[in-house]
C-alpha cells in the first residue's frame, strides 16, 4: 500500500469540504440566500395572488402580474413592474419600482381613473407592500450590509437542513430588533424567518410553503407572512412563474406604466 | 318563637356566643387577602349585554383597541419648535419600547400617517419620521399640519400649543404600569412643556386607588366617629365597643363572603363598610330601650329580656325593610348595583342575627353600676333631648292642621324642584376638578377634538358600497352636519382620506378637496393609500369588504346626553338625505348613554319595587294598610324634599344617587316602624283608650322615648356618612350628603308628622279600636 496517503486524502476530502461549507460566515449565507431568493434568472415573471386575511378569516385579494429584471449582479439594482387585476376597481393600475441597494427606491404609480402617473416617495422600505403583511424589504430584499449576520446554529425545517442566521440591524433606524432566518443548505432559499421587535418579542413570521423548480431554478411559489401580534396574515401564490424571458429595459419606463404591453402583463 | 329562644340561649351561654362570633369573623377575615377590584366602567353592564356585545364586534371589525392612553404635551409658546419636537420624538421612541404598548399603532407626530405631495411626489407616511434638524424642517411640518383634517384636532391643536400621543395597549396589558412608565419618561425631559397622561386605563387606576382609600381610610374614620358619638350618647365604653364590635363583625363577614365568592369590589360595594356600620346603628334602639328599662327595673337580666321583647318586632321589621330595600337592587340591570344590594341585604341579616344573639350576650357582661350611672340621665323628664323631642312631637300633635299645610307647601315646592332633575352619568366628573384626571381631561378637551369617543357605524347590505362617491359624499355631509353640534369637537371618516388624497394628487389644490366623481377613482385612491399607510389607518374606518364605514365622533363632554344629540342629528340627517344604509352608534360614549338610560330605568323600577315592598312590610308589621299609609308619609316627604333640592341645585342625578333613593326608602322607613310600633304598643299598655287626650299622651311619649332612639340612630347614621363628604370621589360625597340629609330629615319628619297625621286621622285610624288594641300589643302580652 504505497499510496496509502491517497486513500487518506480521499477519506478526509469530504470532511475538508464540509468543513469549508461550515465555515461559511453569516454574511456569506445571507448573500447566497439573497441571490437564490431575490435575484435568480436575468428576469422573472409571475402572476401573483395575494390573500390578505385578518384574524377573523376575512379576506382581501390582490392579484397582479409581477415583472422583475436584474440590472447587474446579485445584490445590485433591480427593476420591478406590477400590473394589478384585482381588486376590480384598481384594474389597470400599474406600479413600478427601481430598486437601488444603497439609496431610496424610485417608485411610480399609474392611477387609471384620473389617468395620472405619480411618483411615490419611498421613505420607508419597512412599510407595507400593497397593504399586505410583507414590507417592501420582504418582497425585494434588505441590503446585506445593513445588518450583522451570524450563523447561530444549524437546524431543520421539515426534513431540510438549514443554517440558522441571526441578523441584527447595525443602525437604529430599523423598526425591528433582529431576525432569525432558516436558510436551506442546498437551495439557499429562506424556508422560515422570524422577525423580533425591539422589545425582543417575535412579531412576524415568514414561511416558504411550497418550492418548485422552474427552468431548473428552485422557486418559492407559495409563501405566508404572518403578523403574530395582530393575527393578520398574507398568503401569496406565484402562478405561471417563468425566468429569462428577455425583457427589455424600456419596459420599465413611465410610458409603459400607462400602457403596458399585453404580452407582458397577461 | 325562634328569636326568643335565640335571645334566651345567648343570655345563658354568652361566652359561647361571643367566641363563636369571633371564630366565625376570623374565618371570613382569611378571605381578605384575595380582594380584587373592578374599576372598569364597562362592567357596569353585564358582559352579554347588547351594547357590550355590539361594541366588541365594532372593535373587532374596525381593529380598534379597548384601551388607549393619551399623552398630552403642551407648550404655551407652541409645540412647533425644534426643542419641543425633539422631546416629543424622544418620548415617543421610549413609549414604543414599553412592554404592552401596541407600538405599531401608536399615533403621534413621529408615527401618524400623513398624506402630502412634495415636488410632485406623493408621500404617504409618518408625519415627522424624526426630530427636525433645521428650522426649515419645522416650517415644513407647520405647513403640513395647517388645515389638514387628518391631523388638526387629533395630534395638533388649532392654536399649535398642544399635541397628543395616542398609545393603544395590547389586550391584557397593565395600563397602570404603562401609565407610570410614561410619567417617568416625561419626567425625564426638562423644558417648559407640561404633560398630561390621561385615558381610560389611567382613570380606572385612579379610581381603584380612591376606592381602597375609601375602604381603608374613610371607613375606619367613619367607625371612629360613630364610636365617639356612641360614647357621648351612652358614656359607657363597653357599650360603645359592643356596637362597634357588632358592626365590625358584620362588615368582615359580609365583605369576606363577597371576596370569598369571587366577586370583585366595585365602586358601589366599596361603600358597603360605611353602610353596614350605619345600619348597625339600628341596634341603638336595643340599647336605648335597655337603658330606660334598666332604670325602671334595676334587674339586668330581666331588663335584657324585656328590652328584647319590646323591640324585637320593630327591630325585626326594620331589618326586613332595610334588607328588602337593598334586595330590590338585585332586580336592577347594573351589575355592581346588584352585587351591592345583595351584599348589604346579607350584611343586614347578619347584623340582625347579632342583635338577637351577640348583643344580649354582651349586655350580660356589662357591669351593673356602670349602666346605672349611664342610665341615670335616661328619663323622659330629665333628658334635654327627650324634652326637645317631646316639644317637636307636641307641635305635630297640638297643631296637626298647620303642620300638614306647611308640609304641603314644601311638597309643592319640592315637586317643582324634581321636575328640574337631570339624569346624567359623567364618569370623568366623578373625579374632583382638582384631580389629575380632570385637569388632563379639561386641558385636552379645550385643545383637541374631545376625549369622549363615539362611533357611528354606517352599514350597507352591498359589498363595496362605501366606495361609491354618493356614500362618500353622504358621509362627508353627515360629518359637517354633526360638527354643527356644540358637543362635537371633531369627526373623522374614510371620506377624509379620499378627499385628502384627491387634493394632494392634484398639487394640493384646495379645489380638489372633494370626493371624486367615480367609484373607481375612490377605489384607486384608497388602494394607493393602503399601499403605504399603516394597515390600521384604513381598518379603523372601513371594514375589509367596504360594506361598513366607521365614523369617529369626538365629543367635548362625557355627559351621556351628548351622544344622544349625535344620534338624533344622524337620524335627522338620514331622513333629509335618504341612503340605503343603517347607522348604528357604538363606542364608549354610546355605552355611557345606554348605561345612563339603564340607570334611569333602574331608578324608576327600583323606586316602584321599593315602594311596594316597603308598603307590604309595613302593612304586615302593622297588620293594617291604613297605618302603613300613615307610616309612608314621612318617608315620601323626605325623599321628595331631597329630590327637590337635587333638582334646584342642579346636581346630576347619577347612578350612586339613584341607588341611594331606592335604598333610602328601606332605611328611612325604619323610623316610622319604630315610632308607630312603639306608639301602638304604649297605647295598648296604657289601657287601649283612643280618646284624643290618650292618643296625644301616647304620641308625646313616643316622640320623647323611642323618638330619642330614632334621633340617636339618625345622628349616628349621619355621623358615619358625614365622613364621605370629605371623600376623594364625587359620588362618595354625593352619597354622603344624601344619606346625612335623608337620615336627619326623615327622623325629624317622622317625629313631627306622625303625631300630626295620627291626630288628624284619629277617627279613621281607630274606627275599630278593639282590633287595633288586639293586634298591636300581641307581643307584649308575654310580660
Amino acid at each position: 500500500m504505497k499510496h496509502w496517503w491517497i486513500w487518506l486524502i480521499a477519506a478526509l476530502l469530504p470532511l475538508a469540504f464540509s468543513g469549508q461549507a461550515q465555515a461559511l460566515t453569516g454574511e456569506e449565507v445571507m448573500k447566497k440566500s439573497q441571490a437564490a431568493f431575490l435575484y435568480p434568472g436575468k428576469d422573472f415573471k409571475a402572476r401573483v395572488v395575494m390573500k390578505l386575511i385578518n384574524k377573523d378569516g376575512q379576506e382581501r385579494v390582490r392579484e397582479m402580474t409581477m415583472l422583475r429584471k436584474n440590472m447587474g449582479e446579485a445584490g445590485g439594482d433591480q427593476k420591478y413592474f406590477m400590473y394589478f387585476f384585482r381588486p376590480t376597481d384598481v384594474k389597470d393600475m400599474t406600479f413600478m419600482i427601481h430598486k437601488y441597494p444603497a439609496r431610496d427606491d424610485d417608485r411610480w404609480m399609474f392611477i387609471p381613473a384620473i389617468s395620472m402617473v405619480k411618483r411615490i416617495a419611498a421613505q420607508d422600505k419597512r412599510s407595507s407592500f400593497v397593504g399586505s403583511d410583507f414590507t417592501y424589504e420582504d418582497v425585494s430584499g434588505r441590503d446585506i450590509e445593513d445588518d450583522d449576520h451570524i450563523v447561530e446554529r444549524e437546524g431543520k425545517v421539515g426534513d431540510r437542513d438549514c443554517y440558522v442566521v441571526k441578523s441584527t440591524p447595525k443602525g437604529s433606524d430599523a423598526d425591528f430588533g433582529h431576525k432569525i432566518t432558516w436558510v436551506d443548505k442546498t437551495s439557499f432559499l429562506p424556508l422560515k424567518e422570524e422577525q423580533y421587535d425591539k422589545k425582543n418579542t417575535r412579531y412576524k413570521q415568514f414561511s416558504a410553503d411550497e418550492i418548485a423548480e422552474v427552468k431548473g431554478i428552485p422557486t418559492v411559489v407559495r409563501r405566508t407572512m404572518k403578523n403574530l401580534q395582530t393575527g393578520h396574515r398574507t398568503e401569496v401564490a406565484y402562478l405561471k412563474t417563468d425566468y429569462n424571458l428577455g425583457m427589455e429595459d424600456s419596459l420599465f419606463s413611465e410610458r409603459f406604466l400607462r400602457q403596458p404591453p399585453r404580452k407582458w402583463v397577461d | 318563637m325562634f328569636k326568643f329562644s335565640l335571645v334566651e340561649f345567648s343570655i345563658r351561654r354568652p361566652k359561647l356566643v361571643i367566641w363563636a362570633t369571633v371564630a366565625l369573623t376570623l374565618l371570613f377575615l382569611t378571605q381578605f387577602p384575595n380582594i380584587k377590584t373592578d374599576t372598569n366602567p364597562k362592567n357596569m353592564l353585564p358582559e352579554n349585554s347588547d351594547v357590550r356585545v355590539w361594541n366588541n364586534e365594532v372593535d373587532k371589525t374596525f381593529a380598534l383597541y379597548e384601551d388607549t392612553i393619551v399623552v398630552g404635551v403642551r407648550n404655551d409658546d407652541g409645540v412647533l419648535n425644534r426643542e419641543t419636537l425633539g422631546r416629543i420624538a424622544r418620548i415617543t421612541d421610549e413609549i414604543l419600547k414599553l412592554e404592552g404598548v401596541a407600538s405599531r399603532d401608536v399615533n403621534g407626530f413621529t408615527t401618524i400617517t400623513n398624506v402630502t405631495a412634495e415636488d410632485g411626489t406623493l408621500k404617504v407616511g409618518p408625519l415627522m419620521p424624526g426630530a427636525p434638524h433645521s428650522q426649515a424642517e419645522v416650517e415644513a411640518l407647520r405647513s403640513a399640519l395647517s388645515g389638514n383634517p387628518l391631523l388638526v384636532d387629533r395630534v395638533i391643536s388649532k392654536d399649535g400649543k398642544t399635541t397628543a400621543i395616542y398609545v393603544p395597549l395590547e389586550k391584557g396589558a397593565n395600563g397602570a404600569v404603562i401609565a407610570g412608565n410614561i410619567r417617568e419618561i416625561v419626567a425625564g425631559e426638562k423644558g417648559p412643556e407640561r404633560y398630561y397622561v390621561a385615558g381610560d386605563p389611567v382613570a380606572r387606576d385612579t379610581f381603584g386607588a380612591e376606592m381602597f382609600k375609601l375602604m381603608g381610610i374613610f371607613s375606619p374614620i367613619a367607625g371612629m366617629i360613630m364610636f365617639i358619638a356612641i360614647q357621648l350618647m351612652f358614656r359607657n365604653l363597653s357599650l360603645s365597643f359592643t356596637m362597634m364590635g357588632v358592626a365590625m363583625a358584620a362588615i368582615i363577614i359580609s365583605i369576606g363572603s363577597l371576596i370569598g365568592t369571587g366577586y370583585p369590589v366595585h365602586i358601589m360595594s366599596s361603600m358597603a363598610p360605611v353602610f353596614l356600620m350605619a345600619i348597625a346603628t339600628d341596634s341603638i334602639h336595643i340599647f336605648n330601650e335597655f337603658y330606660f328599662r334598666y332604670r325602671e327595673r334595676g334587674d339586668k337580666l330581666a331588663a335584657i329580656r324585656e328590652t328584647m321583647q319590646a323591640v324585637s318586632r320593630p327591630v325585626r321589621f326594620t331589618a326586613l325593610a332595610t334588607a328588602a330595600g337593598f334586595a330590590v337592587l338585585l332586580f336592577m340591570n347594573i351589575v355592581p348595583v346588584q352585587v351591592f344590594g345583595g351584599l348589604i341585604a346579607f350584611g343586614t341579616v347578619v347584623l340582625r342575627l347579632f342583635s338577637f344573639s351577640l348583643i344580649p350576650a354582651i349586655l350580660t357582661f356589662v357591669k351593673e353600676e356602670k349602666i346605672a350611672k349611664a342610665a341615670k340621665g335616661e328619663s323622659v323628664e330629665l333628658d334635654r333631648t327627650a324634652r326637645f323631642l317631646h316639644r317637636v312631637g307636641g307641635i305635630g300633635a297640638g297643631r296637626p292642621l298647620a303642620t300638614m299645610l306647611a308640609g304641603l307647601v314644601l311638597v309643592g315646592i319640592a315637586i317643582v324642584g324634581t321636575t328640574k332633575i337631570h339624569v346624567n352619568n359623567n364618569m370623568v366628573a366623578w373625579f374632583k376638578p382638582s384631580s389629575e384626571i380632570r385637569i388632563a381631561d379639561t386641558a385636552m378637551n379645550q385643545a383637541l377634538g374631545g376625549t369622549s369617543l363615539g362611533y357611528l357605524v354606517v352599514q350597507s347590505g352591498e359589498p363595496e358600497f362605501i366606495k361609491s362617491p354618493e356614500t362618500m359624499r353622504w358621509l362627508e355631509g353627515l360629518q359637517r352636519y354633526l360638527e354643527t353640534l356644540p358637543v362635537v369637537g371633531k369627526t373623522f371618516s374614510v371620506a377624509d382620506y379620499v378627499k385628502r388624497i384627491n387634493r394632494v394628487l392634484h398639487d394640493d389644490d384646495p379645489k380638489f378637496d372633494v370626493v371624486p366623481d367615480t367609484q373607481d377613482t375612490v377605489g384607486q385612491y384608497l388602494f394607493l393609500f393602503s399601499m403605504s399607510a399603516k394597515p390600521s389607518d384604513l381598518d379603523n374606518v372601513v371594514d375589509p369588504g367596504f360594506q361598513k364605514a366607521n365614523l369617529w365622533v369626538q365629543l367635548k363632554t362625557w355627559d351621556a346626553e351628548a351622544m344622544r344629540q349625535v344620534i338624533q342629528a344622524a337620524d335627522t340627517y338620514q331622513k333629509a338625505h335618504p341612503l340605503a344604509v343603517t347607522v348604528k352608534p357604538a363606542g364608549i360614549a354610546w355605552f355611557n348613554l345606554v348605561w345612563n338610560d339603564e340607570v334611569l330605568g333602574d331608578l324608576v323600577l327600583g323606586l316602584i319595587l321599593a315602594l311596594v315592598v316597603v308598603f307590604v312590610i309595613l302593612a304586615l308589621d302593622f297588620r293594617s294598610a291604613k297605618w302603613a299609609l300613615v307610616a309612608y308619609v314621612p318617608l315620601l316627604f323626605t325623599i321628595l324634599l331631597i329630590y327637590g333640592v337635587v333638582g334646584f341645585v342642579g346636581k346630576d342625578f347619577d347612578m350612586p344617587l339613584s341607588v341611594m333613593s331606592t335604598l333610602s326608602l328601606g332605611m328611612a322607613v325604619d323610623f316610622s316602624i319604630h315610632f308607630i310600633s312603639r306608639f301602638r304598643q304604649h297605647l295598648a299598655e296604657s289601657g287601649g283608650a283612643t280618646s284624643e287626650a290618650a292618643v296625644r299622651e301616647a304620641l308625646l311619649w313616643t316622640a320623647a322615648r323611642p323618638g330619642k332612639g330614632i334621633l340617636r340612630n339618625a345622628l349616628l347614621f349621619a355621623a358615619a356618612f358625614s365622613v364621605m363628604l370629605a371623600a376623594p370621589l364625587t359620588p362618595y360625597m354625593a352619597v354622603g350628603a344624601f344619606i346625612v340629609s335623608m337620615m336627619l330629615l326623615s327622623a325629624l319628619l317622622t317625629i313631627l308628622y306622625l303625631p300630626a297625621l295620627v291626630m288628624l286621622g284619629r277617627n279613621w285610624l281607630f274606627d275599630q279600636p278593639k282590633l287595633a288594641a288586639d293586634t298591636a300589643p300581641a307581643i307584649v302580652k308575654g310580660d
